[in-house]
């Protein structure tokens, strides 16, 4: 499903630029061509990070799926953890493909791996922020475990709230919005990966299988962080106000959900990659903490007001 | 913005031309196959204007055998045969300059509109002319 | 605690560079503290083929010095033979030549947009300046036969006329392009991220430019109002006009970063829009060579005798060819390039001092690099590499100046050495 979705970002991006583009199942055919491919590890590399990195970002990618609902079925091991521990095993891939460019032993990787770590603290800081404030204003409601995904997805907040509230969950989302392509490594951010730059920065050094693993990573990374953003922000089912209810208001959910992953990814991850070019690393990282964090924190002073008017 | 162009674009035909055909096949020899038996089509190429200088068009029976294009020649491509007082081209070596087409003085030379010559031999039927 | 100074080396076969080069940089963190460039890589023996073969073939070989310069160096070595031998240009050609010169120009700077974005990342930028390039490449086909080697100018004139008919159709491709002139001028210079990538980037003082001998946008975007076609008006520029552009003429106060040059390659395309309409309207009738006969042209060119120099404004700047011919032989006996990249060079020194590794891809492009044109330089002694220091390299010179000036060139196998 998540090369699905890439499939559909890529040939959405050509068309915008006025070219045919792949056909949908060419990640498909990408990953398979890599995983017949030889895997090359190169001689000044640490053996066991090398081969260990990219298997460690697909697992942290898929673990973080069965974290959060899908449609309407709640999380899968939503007894086992919650909204912190996405938190964190969202920042695991990226902390693996650091290392993993740090052991390839190329100067280019050590420079995007080096890159990759400072962006990570640049946007790690307005992510926690936004999900601090809507698990606290989830708390003050009172139904249930404040980070657990289950418990924000079946009360979305923009009804609870009054007007001040609905200003700060807009300006949460919209710092939200622009952390993803950050964490995704998409332009304008992904300086990384810069491939004009550094020649593929912390992925030069990686084949075959190896670089099939990650670039599965990528594809399940996108699926989650579209997921948790749709599961924060719009956790609405279509079934309900339908009234169809059983199986068929289940697969309505699902299909549904599916769309709305769809508009996320068009909006945050497929557009920005194709209007913007690519920003420097100190310019990421000072329009992260300044400006970005200055937002989050707005959207979060404003949900505090607003609980200290509506009460 | 840019963002206008992008969605204007989004909504419109692609400029990219679909030649040979729109998504790589599974085989390339393979659809050059089909082709040939007539079971797949293959989109033409963008058209050429006239004046186009493709692979060069001989006329035997004009030729007087004064070798004035071999002299011109930047690439060596035109040999000349000694018995019949006519010239042999290999068009693997040509760069289509076309000095030689004014170079002659009968005019037993032009250039085509043909520029399809991709081959797997230097010496092949298509790409030598007499 | 010292930081340390890594040595991170790009190209010859890098993604950001289009051509191949070497760079090496020292680097501390992401900032750049030293940069050391070696050519030659590219290096293909031109001239030495040059002088084994008769002037006409010569002109194709000139021809295929670079692809989007194609048109520079046979104009400029054209007119070294020209003046060398003495022969004489209808006025019809002159303005064909300076018609197929400025369409080469926009085709050039047109593909350098789309590179320079391509080099920020901008990818749709890329796609959107080489979609409008092919509306120029259509026309160059419909004018010359090929969209890129035109095979247009000879000794004495040009090989094609341009017909009636084919007039509206340039005149069309000239409104489109003026229609799109304010969206391309829009696009690059008032978006955000370009100018956050290029808003002093790779700074070039113009006492440094003059000093490093810069020519054409590099040294035009510094400030430096410097053009060949108008301080050394040759073909029909004299009759035209045509001034340096510089930054300041679009309202900007010159810094001399990659922005300016940015803005100076967009205006000249503004500027080659306009000299191909005059001269469109201006051409007058009349013959297109004055040597239609090859045989006869060959003749002329074999009892030739002197030497010549030709200069033309190249997309990149002023590229030289100096020709000498001696009677009776068929090729030339003394050909020297020099082309625009080759000034253009030593300016990368001052660009990248205090800048990131970031910013090597965009600096490196802003010059235009057309490296295939500039590699003549690669000394080999006896099989081994040598780099040669500057005393050694000027008494090098001195010789061949001498010998040059002397007596024509004994070619001795390996003691072959093209300075």
């Amino acid at each position: 499903m998540a090369l699905v979705y890439k499939g559909i970002d890529r040939k959405l991006a050509a068309r915008m630029q006025g070219r045919i583009g792949p056909p949908i199942r060419q990640p498909f055919l990408d990953l398979g061509k890599l995983l017949v491919k030889e895997t090359v590890i190169p001689r000044t590399a640490v053996r066991w990070a090398f081969s260990l990195m990219p298997f460690l970002a697909v697992v942290a990618s898929a673990t973080v799926l069965l974290y959060l609902p899908i449609g309407p079925f709640s999380p899968v091991l939503s007894s086992y953890g919650d909204l912190i521990l996405v938190l964190y095993l969202l920042a695991v891939p990226a902390i693996a493909m650091a290392i993993g460019g740090f052991a390839a032993g190329s100067p280019y990787a050590a420079v995007g791996a080096q890159r990759e770590l400072v962006m990570l603290m640049s946007y790690e800081f307005p992510l926690a922020v936004v999900v601090v404030a809507l698990a606290w204003r989830v708390a003050g409601l009172g139904v249930g475990p404040a980070f657990s995904l289950a418990t924000l997805a079946a009360n979305p907040l923009w009804t609870q709230v009054g007007p001040l509230g609905v200003l700060g969950l807009v300006l949460l989302l919209l710092a939200l919005l622009v952390v993803t392509p950050a964490e995704l490594s998409k332009i304008p951010f992904d300086i990384p990966e810069a491939e004009t730059e550094i020649a593929g920065g912390l992925m030069v050094e990686y084949s075959g299988a190896n670089l099939a693993l990650f670039y599965l990573a990528d594809a399940l990374k996108t699926v989650a962080m579209a997921a948790l953003v749709v599961a924060l922000f719009v956790p609405y089912g279509i079934a309900a106000p339908l009234g169809i209810g059983g199986v068929g208001g289940q697969i309505l959910d699902l299909a549904f959900f599916f769309v709305k992953l769809f508009c996320v990814i068009f909006a945050a991850v497929t557009t920005v990659r194709v209007a913007f070019a690519r920003l420097k690393v100190d310019q990421i990282a000072r329009g992260f903490w300044i400006p970005l964090t200055a937002v989050a924190v707005a959207g979060l002073l404003l949900l505090v007001l607003d609980k200290a008017v509506v009460g | 913005m840019i963002l206008k162009t992008l969605f204007s674009q989004l909504l419109t035909r692609p400029v990219t031309n679909r030649f040979p055909v729109k998504y790589m096949p599974r085989s390339v020899t393979g659809l050059l196959r089909k082709v040939e038996e007539g079971k797949a089509k293959i989109h033409p190429p963008v058209p050429v204007p006239e004046s186009f200088r493709g692979k060069l068009a001989y006329d035997r029976e004009k030729c007087i055998g004064c070798q004035l294009c071999i002299r011109v020649c930047p690439a060596s491509v035109i040999k000349f045969k000694p018995e019949e007082k006519k010239i042999r081209i290999h068009v693997a070596r040509c760069t289509f300059c076309s000095q030689c087409v004014d170079a002659c003085p009968v005019g037993a030379l032009s250039m085509s509109q043909e520029f399809l010559l991709a081959d797997y031999d230097r010496f092949s039927e298509n790409l030598v002319v007499e | 605690m010292e930081s340390k100074t890594f040595e991170i080396p790009i190209g010859p076969v890098h993604p950001a560079l289009k051509e191949q080069i070497r760079f090496t940089f020292q680097v501390e963190g992401e900032r750049i503290v030293g940069v050391d460039i070696k050519p030659g890589f590219a290096h293909r023996g031109i001239e030495f083929m040059g002088m084994h073969r008769n002037l006409v073939q010569v002109l194709y070989l000139a021809e295929r010095i670079c692809g989007i310069c194609s048109i520079s160096h046979p104009i400029a070595l054209i007119q070294a033979v020209e003046n060398a031998a003495g022969i004489e240009v209808p006025p019809r050609a002159q303005y064909i030549r300076v018609i197929v010169a400025e369409l080469e120009r926009i085709h050039s700077h047109l593909l350098w947009a789309g590179v320079a974005a391509h080099e920020l990342g901008f990818d749709t930028l890329l796609h959107l300046t080489w979609k409008v390039r092919e509306k120029v490449l259509d026309i160059l086909e419909e004018l010359t036969g090929n969209r890129v080697n035109y095979a247009i100018p000879i000794y004495g004139g040009v090989r094609r006329d341009i017909a009636a008919e084919q007039y509206p159709r340039v005149q069309d491709m000239i409104r489109y392009y003026r229609g799109l002139f304010e969206e391309l001028c829009d696009r690059f210079l008032n978006d955000a991220s370009v100018e956050a990538r290029t808003r002093d980037v790779g700074v070039l003082e113009p006492e440094e430019a003059e000093e490093l001998c810069a020519v054409g946008p590099t040294a035009r975007a510094s400030g430096l109002r410097k053009d060949v076609r108008q301080d050394w008006p040759y073909l029909v520029y004299g009759d035209l006009g045509v001034k340096a552009i510089t930054p300041e003429d679009y309202g900007l106060e010159t810094r001399g970063d990659v922005y300016d040059r940015i803005v100076v390659r967009l205006l000249e395309v503004g500027q080659s829009l306009s000299i191909i309409e005059r001269c469109l309207e201006e051409m007058p009738e009349g013959e297109i060579t004055s040597i239609p006969k090859i045989p006869a042209l060959l003749a002329q060119l074999k009892k030739a005798e002197g030497e010549g120099i030709g200069r033309h404004e190249a997309p990149r700047g002023e590229v030289i060819h100096y020709v000498r011919l001696e009677a009776g032989v068929e090729a030339p006996v003394v050909w020297k390039v020099k082309a625009p990249t080759y000034s253009n060079l030593l300016s990368w020194y001052p660009m990248f001092e205090d800048q990131e590794i970031a910013d090597i891809p965009i600096v490196a492009a802003s010059i235009d690099p057309c490296i295939c044109c500039m590699d003549r330089v690669h000394l080999v002694r006896g099989g081994r590499k040598e780099l040669v220091w500057k005393e050694e390299l000027l008494k090098l010179s001195w010789e061949k100046t001498k010998r040059i000036a002397g007596h024509g060139l004994r070619i001795t196998g390996a003691n072959d050495e093209r300075a």
